[in-house]
């Protein structure tokens, strides 16, 4: 009789965990769950101007950092644009014009050595109080003494100067141009000097050692954007809340709180999505993208400023392939070997684009420069040239991750499959993080895929990182154990753009440093992968920003 | 017991300063270098920027004075800050232990509840219908990965029937209940908030099934494999006998004795579920301790891996002194010297 009566529980285990699910369950934000159709444009309808249901992105976090002028990430940067505010800010319709936020004008003196910034007066701070020069100097004065991550934004800048409480004065040690543009990088967002330094921030030359604000910056805020911190669990959920004394210079958030939820993967996104338990989700694939038929959810491919590359170390020891001449020849021989249309097809699906060099497409002076195009005679040939007709073995570490939705591992095996097809045999080795950066840093990695992101609308960050020019990210680590490498041409026409606010005069300089660029063959890119934007087809307002990923405060839903 | 109880306590300690040491050593000679985690891989050329995040960190002192350091805060209660969330690793893993604790409880809860009686029951109806499946669903549950099961059910019961709520510990738009325990169903019951009450046993209940389900298949094999051996003892053959009913002498005779290896499984499979639920974590977005661990070691973020180490080790600790004690309440002929 015991056996009998407990024989019957595990029989009904599955039925009765359903039931418990369905008696438990209030599903009043659930889904439609309407399958079967097809991803459409989403509706017009009437605006929802003070809306109370909350906004829920699923995103994978990076790690946030709440401190505007430590942080670095890709969720920092919609965070940060959020809750805080720039001295300019980037038209919505153009990734490449600077307008007015902070700042109601700006202006250079005629050697570009001084910057002056004229200050909206009706400025004000999420706790009403006014934001006025000494803020500003405040702010960036801390940015470049912190020697955080975001410290470099403010290289090259001497002093800063209030000559009242609306206008300050950024005085370089050398002609910039492309200062104004640096300026809309979320990094460089003006903070509430008094509330900050209540909470233990500091702005001095000693804030190296002396901040001690950034544990506080995880549960508050203090800026003057038109969201505030409302809670931060890290990952769990990191939620915001209208800035109710927003001042402008664009409306008012429509929805009063918007929750980023940590979702680790495209596919845990997707489900909310469908579901409608998320009514944005940030990180779906093309795959996943092409999964999706629910008639609820809007399914845009645009294209991103974002790009994956491959890269050169010429001066390495202790791997294989630290033994050949990784000369001009054989770059440009692996340049041509690689199969581009079919790296796209791989792995995006066709949703990206080719890049001419380490300058994404869109950028100035990137119109003219020549796509790059697999030529497996002229790789042969040139691989011949450059001392090794019969191939050769090198080592591949990379790191294995998911990014922008490309799989490393996947676009590495395709670098790897199209270049057997010139005996250049690639030994691959996926790695976590710490240990291939480690190894870039020893000179121990031969060859290598990253990605990259802008910072701000100037082309100048792409030779400042990639360009073989004194200091410059790329020109260290290319030359390895051998030096810096240091490209007169490039310097020079590098130098000449910082000194010219000519914007057609930029443009040829900067073609003309893209060319040389693509001619050294240190950097490939390989794909400019568009940004798929997956969202509830209520939702309005979605749109890719070059400075700031997502604008929270752009996004409405409709009645309809 | 006293003394015994206090002579284990007495050497966690020990314990866990060999645990520290040997995470410590270990990590440090790992091929990786945790700056890679504190600075941006854009601005790991940047000289200036990764001096400063060495100096800030403590990775600019050598390895033994780092250790030194180390040890010298933990005794005065301080882990570190951790290098990815730049909290208090004491923070980090208060934040996230009451999440763990809450799914492992609910997990072990279901693990027993059902994993106990259908052990019983399929020991005594040896190879009857009822023994055969019990028998099934206990090689199925303790089978099957964790991740599987959890991609499947959710999809099942999240996807298709639309019974199960979103991954998470409450409904992703509403506001958690005010922090008591940290542990969300009580916290809204303590409230008085029965509707979010509700809603956090709601989400709870998918997860908790997963992960309950590989230890109640361990337990029920447990359990029928023990009981079967009991069943066959001389007592039992006394005590029926004597005319004890079935009842009487399964739940009274058998069961005490069958319990003491169950007992052993569900100390050392709570200590485990603590700080190794990350699978079930990830699948259902559920903020506790094992997402926490696998994140701090990918990332190299050495205060946290300690942290979480320590933590771990003295759960193990307490989990077999707690096994231990129990021995001796439900046999009392085992007597701790």
């Amino acid at each position: 009789m015991v056996t009998r009566r407990f024989g019957y529980l595990i029989l009904a285990l599955f039925a009765t965990l359903a039931l418990a699910l369905v008696a438990c369950g209030d599903d009043g934000d659930g889904g439609d769950g309407d399958g079967g159709g097809t991803a459409t444009e989403a509706a017009a309808g009437n605006k929802i101007a003070d809306d109370q249901k909350p906004l829920v992105i699923a995103r994978a976090m990076d790690t946030l950092n709440g401190d505007p002028h430590r942080a670095f990430c890709d969720t920092c940067q919609i965070y940060i644009s959020a809750v805080y505010q720039t001295l300019v800010a980037l038209d919505h319709d153009d990734n490449s014009t600077l307008i007015p936020r902070i700042a109601t004008e700006w202006s250079a003196s005629d050697d570009l050595k001084n910057w002056t910034f004229k200050l909206n007066p009706d400025a004000v701070f999420s706790d009403g109080t006014a934001l006025t020069s000494a803020d500003v100097k405040w702010s960036l004065e801390r940015l470049a003494n912190l020697k955080g991550s975001p410290s470099f934004f403010m290289d090259g800048v001497d002093s800063i100067d209030t000559t009242d409480e609306h206008t300050i004065v950024v005085h370089m040690a050398a002609a910039d141009a492309s200062f104004p543009a640096k300026m809309n990088a979320p990094y460089t967002a003006i903070i509430n000097k008094a509330l900050a330094e209540a909470n233990g921030a500091t702005g001095g030359d000693d804030a190296e050692t002396t901040d001690a604000a950034e544990q506080w910056f995880l549960s508050a805020s203090a800026g003057s954007g038109p969201y505030m911190m409302e809670s931060f669990q890290e990952g769990d959920s990191l939620r915001l809340v209208r800035n109710e004394n927003y001042w402008g210079p664009t409306p008012k958030a429509a929805i009063e709180t918007v929750i980023i939820q940590e979702v680790a993967d495209a596919v845990g996104q997707r489900q909310l999505l469908e579901e409608g338990a998320a009514d944005i989700a940030m990180q779906i694939d093309p795959d996943t993208a092409r999964g999706i038929s629910n008639a609820g959810v809007v399914i845009q491919s645009v294209p991103s400023l974002n790009f994956v590359y491959v890269g050169f170390v010429v001066g390495t020891e202790g791997a294989v392939g630290s033994d050949i001449d990784l000369n001009q020849d054989v770059r440009q021989a692996i340049q041509a070997a690689i199969d581009y249309n079919g790296m796209i097809e791989v792995l995006l699906g066709g949703d990206g684009r080719k890049q001419a060099t380490a300058i994404p497409n869109g950028f100035l002076g990137t119109a003219n420069l020549p796509l790059p195009e697999r030529d497996l005679e002229k790789a042969r040939k040139l691989l011949a040239s450059g001392g090794y007709p019969d191939g050769f073995e090198m080592d591949a570490p990379y790191w294995s991750t998911n990014v922008y939705g490309v799989d490393f591992n996947l676009m590495m095996q395709k670098v790897q499959a199209d270049l057997t097809e010139i005996n250049v045999r690639l030994n691959l080795q996926p790695l976590e993080a710490s240990v291939i950066f480690a190894d870039l840093s020893d000179n121990k990695v031969p060859f290598t895929a990253i990605y990259y992101a802008p910072d701000h609308p100037d082309t100048v960050q792409y030779p400042q990182y990639f360009a073989m020019i004194e200091g410059s990210r790329w020109s260290g680590r290319a030359g390895g154990n051998q030096g810096p490498i240091v490209s007169a041409t490039q310097q020079d026409l590098y130098e000449k753009a910082l000194l010219t606010d000519d914007l057609d005069e930029r443009e040829r300089l900067y073609d003309e440093l893209g060319r040389e660029m693509i001619s050294d063959a240190y950097i490939l890119p390989l794909a400019n992968p568009n940004l798929i934007l997956a969202y509830r087809s209520d939702l309005q307002g979605m749109h890719y920003s070059g400075c700031c990923n997502l604008e929270l405060a752009e996004l409405y839903r409709t009645t309809d | 017991m006293g003394t015994y109880i206090a002579r284990r306590l007495a050497l966690m300690p020990l314990l866990l300063l060999g645990v520290v040491t040997l995470v410590f050593v270990v990590s440090r000679t790992a091929a990786a270098d945790p700056i890679a985690s504190l600075v941006p891989e854009r601005l790991l050329g940047n000289e200036e920027v990764v001096a400063a995040a060495r100096a800030r960190w403590g990775l600019d002192k050598s390895a033994p004075e780092q250790y030194a350091v180390y040890i010298k805060n933990l005794v005065q209660g301080d882990m570190g800050t951790s290098f990815r969330t730049k909290q208090p690793v004491g923070h980090d893993l208060a934040e996230r232990l009451p999440a763990t604790i809450e799914l492992t409880v609910a997990a072990l809860a279901i693990a027993a509840i059902v994993g106990i009686p259908a052990g019983i029951a399929a020991a005594i109806g040896r190879d009857s219908l009822v023994d055969h499946v019990v028998r099934l669903f206990s090689l199925i549950g303790s089978s099957l990965p964790v991740f599987w099961t959890g991609l499947i059910l959710l999809y099942v019961f999240f996807v298709q029937l639309e019974v199960a709520p979103s991954p998470g510990r409450i409904d992703l738009r509403a506001l958690p209940p005010d922090h008591i325990t940290g542990l969300y169903t009580v916290d809204a019951l303590l409230g008085g908030d029965f509707r979010q009450a509700g809603d956090a046993l709601h989400h709870l209940m998918l997860p908790a099934f997963v992960l309950g389900w590989a230890v109640m298949g361990i337990i029920a094999r447990m359990v029928r494999a023990s009981m079967l051996d009991v069943l066959n003892q001389d007592y039992i053959r006394t005590a029926r006998a004597k005319g004890l009913t079935g009842r009487q002498v399964v739940l009274t005779h058998a069961l005490r004795n069958a319990l003491i290896p169950t007992v052993t499984i569900l100390g050392l499979s709570l200590a485990a579920l603590l700080t190794g639920a990350v699978l079930t974590e990830t699948i259902f977005s559920w903020p506790g301790l094992g997402s926490y661990a696998v994140e701090s070691t990918r990332t190299l973020d050495l205060p946290a891996v300690m942290g979480v180490a320590i933590l771990g080790g003295s759960m193990f600790v307490v989990a077999n002194l707690v096994i231990d004690i129990t021995y001796g309440l439900i046999d009392p002929r085992i007597r701790v010297s």
